[in-house]
């Protein structure tokens, strides 16, 4: 039996969403064939027929071959769904069902919706308005700033942040968001593998804070070994729960992009955040832009395109955008020289001496100098310009 | 019916004397040897026997016992055949004690009689106090180094004749060695751009201060640390002679250049054991790269790929400059007074420029992990190598300063160290910087400002403020540490963490 919350009572009657899990939790089982083999009835059945081996005929679009089948069987012969649900309780890991009551509405409705979701956290804060903050993995310190402005800025205003506890753009997103406190909205996050470890090991304590403060949902059983392939398919569940999309930095092709594609297929807007053009971590971002993307300025770009400001673009009554009021002392002919050689992409050391063309003592002293004030900061061996001080 | 003749023995880089005593008396025929020799030691009966027999010399055919005492010390090599033969020859009368009185012999006899070369001539032959010493011919020059009245003889039987005053000894002229300048096959003129990487090279080598490199294949590293011994200033006499006592021992010793004058370069590759790193060996304890690396560099190309085990041992010899390898029955001090400097990729996939790298974080996370922190924390130089931009490379055919150059500016800023009593500002520590580095109110407020911001840790700010007293040597105005030096040496010092970080 399962409260409203889709909490896991541990009962001796076993609900079917233990025989959903195990029909998750088997060799490569995704959405799509999960949605076939429940077409053979409840969960309980299908897991009953399928010890039988009464399983079979899958649709060629699906591609099992008859090992896979025989597999299986076998494993649904070996795994005992009682101790799979026991585990789910001791993790605290709530199950949902399509259909049943706690189960998020916008997901409900949506094209292609989980047929069993997982979540740590209280699925009942997920709430309108949401925005996805996507991005790279590998962030430039600009992307990783302005995710985290955005997150915060969005959390502020009530709006549910979304995004996939993945390294970079996403944590910094949660970050940001988190970083408001109680009275800042909700947060949710949508991983691709099992909950026992939603993310990277980096980012642990984070996916802990959103738990606390929000939501983790998986379509992947706990304790089901990552696999690649996931995480494309995690995505959908990601557009599929915002409003708004918004891609801070991305390369020309990944992740990003294809939540891109899926948050186009349910008509969910996509804003995109600008970026150098010789950057590649804003390749992806500026192709989005040419292609007729809402561009994001800033948080208010995004509450704009929520309907929830009233402000006009262009419109003279229009808050101005956080001014860049240049607070940071300008620096001298030698720093000038130096930031035009780093130019907006990272540099090295060596690179910036030959380009700048200054010798050793007076890079030293322009570097300290340059980091002091904020113009630029280091990462590793590198060297990286900031477009403004904090 | 008794004779002894010194001679000596090689322990890791020290020679131990040894007195071969050798009885003939009545018995059944038979020749044994006692007194812990190894293996190769006690094969020294049949290359004897055979070597007197073809010399047209006496076997005796009696009982003969050969002693080397002290007995608790291993005899190691066929160093010690010459000495047994000369005493063999004197117990069974056909030589008299006086003929070889005052003599130590060194030399591995071959089978016909003649003698042939050995390990460790230098460190042999220093450990023999009085008296003249023999050595075969090939070891004539490495021998005159320390002893300018060695002989040399190139057989057994012309050392018969001379020992028994049918032949005056041989006397090859004493060569004097010049130094030889220039002898360094690289020059740092042939680097192009790196700017900031050639002038870390000349403060490791004015400071003697560890350097990480971290670049992409191709970017230089490897270029630039073969040039880094060329910067270096022509080793001291003591120097040198410790320098040559090492090589000689390893079997190194270029017998026509005389005393190793310049420091030496060593770049072992990762697949190196660790004996033959840190040196040892059952028997002969040899010294291993990082002894012979001593007073000169040590390159390590592809730091990540060397075994953590054998990086670790790399610890004690960094902090103490000497390396003590022990046995269950000896243990030897080796030196291992080397400048380090490695060379690293930032990830696996080593493509270094900005967005390029491919790796998964999990990936980049494990290649850092194999260099411990502690050992990263002994290079007080990080640099981040990036191959020049080929745009670069053909605007600016103006090559840079010459080692020579950089070299005269090197002696004098170690001249103003070795006032100090340290060889190098990196020994500096704790009192002795506090003593000899004074900072300025501005630098002191710079170092604050960096560690109150953690951008700094506390022994960061030791290592910094050493090689901000190096660059204030090189500068050569004297007076306390500047802000510009301070910040030279944070630019050096680069990032905690640079391995890994590759966006």
């Amino acid at each position: 039996m399962t409260d409203s919350t889709g909490l896991p009572q541990p009962t001796t009657a076993l609900p079917h969403e233990a025989y959903l899990t195990a029909l998750a939790s088997l060799d490569q089982v995704g959405p799509a064939r999960l949605r076939w083999l429940l077409s053979y009835g409840s969960p309980e059945l299908v897991w009953q027929l399928l010890r039988a081996g009464k399983v079979c005929d899958p649709p060629a679009q699906l591609a099992v071959k008859a090992e896979q089948l025989n597999k299986w069987v076998a494993e649904a012969n070996l795994l005992n769904p009682q101790e799979l649900w026991n585990k789910c309780c001791a993790l605290g890991v709530g199950v949902l069902a399509l259909g049943s009551a706690g189960y998020p509405p916008s997901l409900a409705l949506d094209l292609d919706p989980p047929v069993v979701l997982f979540h740590l956290g209280n699925p009942d804060l997920i709430s309108a308005p949401s925005v996805a903050i996507v991005g790279t993995r590998r962030a430039t310190g600009y992307g990783l700033r302005v995710a985290e402005e955005l997150g915060a800025g969005l959390a502020q205003a009530g709006v549910m942040v979304v995004s996939g506890l993945a390294l970079g753009i996403d944590a910094a997103a949660h970050a940001g968001s988190l970083s408001v406190g109680p009275s800042g909205a909700a947060v949710a996050a949508v991983v691709g593998a099992g909950l026992d470890a939603p993310c990277p090991v980096r980012n642990r304590k984070l996916a802990q804070k959103v738990a606390a403060a929000g939501v983790i949902f998986s379509e992947v059983p706990p304790y089901v070994q990552a696999a690649p392939w996931r995480f494309p398919v995690r995505n959908r569940i990601l557009a599929a729960l915002a409003d708004v999309v918004v891609v801070v930095e991305s390369a020309g092709a990944g992740g990003s992009m294809h939540t891109v594609k899926e948050a186009l297929a349910r008509d969910i807007p996509i804003m995109s955040v600008p970026g150098p053009i010789d950057s590649r971590a804003s390749e992806g971002t500026n192709r989005l832009l040419s292609d007729g993307a809402e561009p994001c300025l800033g948080v208010d770009d995004i509450l704009m395109a929520l309907g929830l400001s009233n402000i006009v673009r262009g419109s003279p009554n229009k808050r101005k955008l956080e001014a860049p009021l240049e607070q940071r002392p300008a620096p001298n002919e030698a720093g000038q020289r130096a930031l035009a050689a780093i130019g907006w992409r990272p540099v090295s050391v060596e690179h910036l001496g030959l380009r700048s063309g200054l010798e050793f003592s007076q890079l030293a002293s322009t570097l300290s100098w340059l980091e002091t004030h904020g113009w630029i900061q280091r990462t590793g061996g590198w060297i990286e310009r900031c477009a403004r001080g904090d | 019916m008794l004779a002894e003749v010194p001679s000596a023995t090689l322990l890791g880089v020290e020679g131990h004397r040894v007195l071969v005593e050798v009885h003939v008396g009545q018995g059944l025929p038979g020749f044994t040897v006692v007194g812990l020799p190894d293996a190769s030691c006690r094969e020294a009966r049949d290359r004897v026997r055979a070597a007197i027999l073809s010399s047209k010399l006496k076997w005796p055919d009696t009982r003969i016992t050969v002693n080397l005492a002290p007995t608790h010390v291993r005899k190691v090599g066929s160093g010690l055949d010459l000495a047994i033969a000369i005493a063999l020859l004197g117990a069974s009368k056909q030589l008299k004690a006086e003929a070889f009185r005052g003599l130590a012999f060194f030399g591995e006899l071959g089978l016909n009689g003649t003698l042939r070369p050995i390990l460790g001539v230098l460190p042999l032959v220093d450990a023999l106090h009085g008296g003249r010493v023999v050595v075969p011919v090939d070891n004539l020059d490495e021998a005159r180094l320390v002893r300018k009245d060695a002989l040399g003889v190139s057989s057994l039987s012309q050392l018969v004749s001379v020992l028994t005053n049918e032949e005056a000894w041989p006397n090859p002229p004493l060569q004097e060695h010049e130094i030889a300048e220039g002898g360094d096959s690289c020059d740092l003129a042939e680097v192009q751009g790196h700017p900031v990487a050639r002038r870390a090279l000349e403060v490791a080598a004015t400071g003697g201060h560890h350097v990480l490199m971290v670049g992409p294949p191709g970017s230089g590293k490897t270029m630039l640390a073969e040039r880094l011994p060329s910067l270096l200033p022509n080793l001291d006499a003591r120097g040198a002679m410790d320098v040559s006592r090492v090589h000689s021992a390893a079997g190194l010793l270029r017998m026509r250049n005389g005393l190793l004058r310049r420091p030496p370069f060593r770049s072992p590759h990762h697949t190196a054991s660790l004996v033959a790193l840190i040196g040892g060996g059952s028997t002969l304890l040899r010294p291993g790269e990082v002894s012979l690396a001593s007073g000169g560099v040590l390159f390590l190309d592809e730091l990540g790929e060397f075994p953590a085990a054998h990086l670790d041992a790399l610890r004690q010899p960094l902090e103490s400059g000497i390396i003590r390898v022990a046995r269950a029955n000896t243990n030897v001090t080796l030196p291992a007074r080397f400048l380090l400097v490695a060379a690293t990729n930032p990830c696996p996939c080593g493509i270094g420029q900005w967005g390029e790298c491919r790796c998964t974080p999990g990936q980049i996370a494990r290649y850092g992990r194999r260099l411990s922190s502690p050992l990263l924390d002994r290079f007080d130089i990080r640099l981040a190598v990036d191959p020049p931009e080929p745009a670069m490379v053909f605007a600016s055919q103006r090559s840079g300063e010459s080692s020579s150059e950089v070299r005269s500016r090197v002696e004098l800023a170690r001249l103003r160290a070795s006032e100090r009593g340290v060889t190098s500002n990196r020994e500096l520590r704790g009192e002795a910087l506090e003593k000899f580095a004074p900072i300025s109110e501005q630098g002191q407020k710079l170092l604050r400002s960096r560690l109150e911001s953690g951008s700094l840790s506390m022994r960061g700010a030791q290592r910094t403020r050493a090689v901000a007293l190096t660059l204030r040597d090189l500068e050569g105005t004297g007076g306390p540490i500047t802000t510009d030096d301070l910040e030279g040496a944070l630019l050096l010092r680069g990032e905690e963490q640079q391995i890994g970080v590759v966006a």
